[in-house]
């Protein structure tokens, strides 16, 4: 990149300055709320730092059921996670590598999936589960999660981009289509796969609207879920809600900060920009 | 018999690309196919290996029926243009990936591997990744691949077209000294009638999915059964010219050039006679030609001096390309008129289709 005059790169500085400090502001808010004390939060709004209370932090992980959707919320995005990758990669695989009639459709019913929106459906699933009686369930929660044709769609490239003798090789090696698939394919890049799995993990960790109607057990929760729970008799306790939201966002920031490289592969890969 | 084909044909589609193909190639033979780029040997090989599925006929390898057999219980083994080396695997793991795929036992994969490595001389290469490598070296771990599996034949798709000349040559040499140590059957297939000369026991010439001719480098350099096996096999290329039969004594014929100073030249024919008057076409090698006084005269272009060998570059009156090969000749020629001429039974004659008479 050209590096422009002093006055340029002062005028960029400072915008990007501005950016950032707007898009922290929600959070750094949401922060001095959970650490102050619940009046305080109602009779003097500020946004200077002036107390470091904890006690919303020691109600919501005592007083409410956070371990429990805490508990929850991993353990749904897990599965989802682990089932979404593994169902894709094969289908993927079967698309892009196996010759067998009807390859071609059901790639377009992929593509054409992918462009309903998920709300479009959530009656249906909602009476679906319903009929199922799987109203107030993990399986509830996780069913109508396992399918992201991005993911598919992801895969797909990256097995149409493996040479074709790569397969021949192992093909004549004697490897099946396992094989070939797990021993050959994914470990030619693990990045793709890594990535894929944190996206998929955070969208299902964030995702509300769904588990949100199809739980309403407080036991069954998910964190995102259980937030709108964290009220007291005189309406919204702010300090324990901000608190809650806070330690909800833990896991995801820790992973993203883990794996800093790796989330912003995965979100330009599965937004098209690369892979 | 290593492997037989029996009236072997494909198509993909309603295009056919292999045309009836029958071809022994005996166990422990060395056979190349040979043939311009899109003629099918890749895919008659491909065929072998099992990864196209066959339209019509037999292939049987040792024997053994295998045409509908699965790749990987053929006792094939095969050696990509692209090496399609397992790029996230070691050497030594690219190499053991079929014996462990069949759950072999570790010592037995040291063992083999390692044997491998040795003929190979891959030895110190073990632990790298295929990246970390020369292309020559990539190559031999492709070959050393093929090795271990211990395969009854060898099947290679134009495995040096991606090194550079010297290297191309070296390894054509290594192939060959492995073909003698390992005495498994070997397929080769090249665009490159070189390579095709110096590896095969046995070359397949084809063209368009058939077999033009097959036999051993030297009967098809010196006794091509039509027009195309003539000139693709030698190097530079056999000269071709029109000619008409104008006399005939019952063992040699007469034939004048048509278009070129209706110069006399004589052929040797055994068989079946033309008509006087019929119109061949006649091939003489450029090694054949001798430079005579009153000879087919031609004006010499360019001539190359290689020191031993000269080459020189001609066109006859008629502007038909000429090329002269001459050993040991120090005569400066460039731009000058001389006359050729070839011993008859040097000059072969081929009929309007392109066959041979002989
Ligand atoms: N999978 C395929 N589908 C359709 N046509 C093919 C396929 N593979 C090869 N061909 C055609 O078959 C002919 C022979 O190809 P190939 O065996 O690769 O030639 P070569 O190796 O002699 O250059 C070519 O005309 C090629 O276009
Ligand atoms: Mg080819």
């Amino acid at each position: 990149m050209k590096s422009g005059t002093r006055l340029e790169n002062g005028i960029i500085t400072a915008f990007t300055l501005i950016v950032g400090l707007v898009w922290i502001f929600p959070l750094y808010w949401s922060f001095l709320t959970s650490v102050r004390s619940e009046e305080n939060v109602v009779t003097e709004p500020g946004i200077v730092p002036d107390e470091f209370n904890l006690s919303s932090y020691v109600d919501a992980l005592f007083n409410t059921k956070l371990l429990t959707w805490y508990f929850n919320s991993i353990g749904t995005a897990v599965i989802v996670t682990v089932v979404v990758l593994v169902i894709s990669m094969m289908c993927a695989y079967a698309i892009s590598q196996m010759q067998f009639p009807g390859r071609k459709l059901l790639y377009l019913v992929v593509l054409a999936s992918f462009m309903v929106p998920a709300q479009a459906l959530v009656v249906t699933q909602f009476i679906l589960m319903n009929d199922l009686g799987l109203i107030n369930t993990w399986a509830g929660i996780i069913l109508p999660q396992l399918i992201v044709p991005v993911v598919i769609i992801v895969y797909k490239q990256f097995f149409d981009a493996v040479p074709k003798e790569m397969r021949e090789a192992a093909v004549l090696d004697g490897g099946g289509e396992y094989t070939i698939l797990f021993k050959v394919y994914l470990p030619l890049n693990w990045g793709i796969t890594t990535a894929l799995a944190i996206v998929t993990f955070i969208g299902v960790w964030n995702s509300f609207f769904w588990p949100f109607l199809v739980i309403t057990s407080e036991d069954m929760m998910t964190i995102p879920v259980g937030i709108t729970q964290v009220t007291d008799a005189f309406g919204i306790a702010y300090a324990r809600l901000m608190a809650v939201a806070m330690l909800a966002a833990l896991p995801v920031v820790l992973a993203y900060l883990v794996f800093q490289r790796r989330v912003t592969e995965a979100v330009m890969i599965s937004s098209g920009v690369k892979g | 018999m290593g492997v037989r084909l029996k009236n072997v044909r494909k198509s993909f589609g309603t295009t056919q690309v292999v045309h009836d193909v029958s071809m022994d190639i005996p166990t422990g033979g060395f056979a190349v196919f040979v043939g311009p780029s899109g003629c099918g040997k890749s895919t008659l090989l491909r065929m072998i290996a099992g990864l196209e599925e066959t339209s019509g006929g037999q292939i049987e390898i040792e024997d053994r029926d295998v045409t509908t057999v699965e790749p990987a219980k053929r006792g094939v083994a095969m050696v990509f243009q692209s090496y399609a080396l397992y790029p996230h695997l070691s050497v030594f793991e690219n190499m053991a990936f079929s014996l462990r795929l069949a759950r072999a036992p570790k010592a037995e994969v040291t063992r083999t591997v390692g044997e491998a490595a040795r003929i190979l001389q891959l030895e110190e290469h073990l632990d790298k990744k295929p990246s970390q490598l020369s292309g020559g070296q990539r190559q031999r771990v492709a070959i050393g691949r093929a090795i271990v599996r211990q395969p009854k034949v060898f099947l290679f798709d134009e495995p040096l077209s991606n090194l550079d000349a010297e290297l191309r040559v070296q390894m054509r040499l290594e192939l060959t000294r492995l073909h003698r140590k390992i005495g498994a059957t070997m397929i080769y297939v090249t665009h490159d009638q070189v390579e095709a000369m110096t590896l095969a026991d046995k070359i397949f010439v084809l063209r368009d999915g058939i077999v033009q001719q097959a036999g051993s480098p030297l009967e098809l350099y010196d006794d091509p059964d039509n027009r195309f096996v003539a000139g693709f096999i030698g190097s530079p290329a056999m000269n071709f010219f029109p000619v008409k039969v104008t006399a005939d004594d019952g063992t040699y014929l007469t034939l004048t050039t048509l278009g070129a100073g209706n110069h006399g030249i004589r052929s040797v024919l055994k068989g079946a006679r033309p008509e006087i008057g019929t119109e061949l076409v006649a091939g003489i090698r450029p090694e054949h030609f001798e430079l005579v006084d009153g000879g087919l005269p031609v004006r010499i272009e360019v001539a190359e001096e290689l020191g031993d060998v000269s080459y020189l570059y001609s066109r006859m009156e008629d502007n038909t390309e000429v090329i002269v090969e001459r050993h040991g000749s120090r005569d400066l020629l460039d731009g000058k008129m001389v006359g050729l001429s070839a011993q008859p039974e040097h000059v072969l004659i081929f009929d309007r289709s392109g066959q041979r008479l002989r």
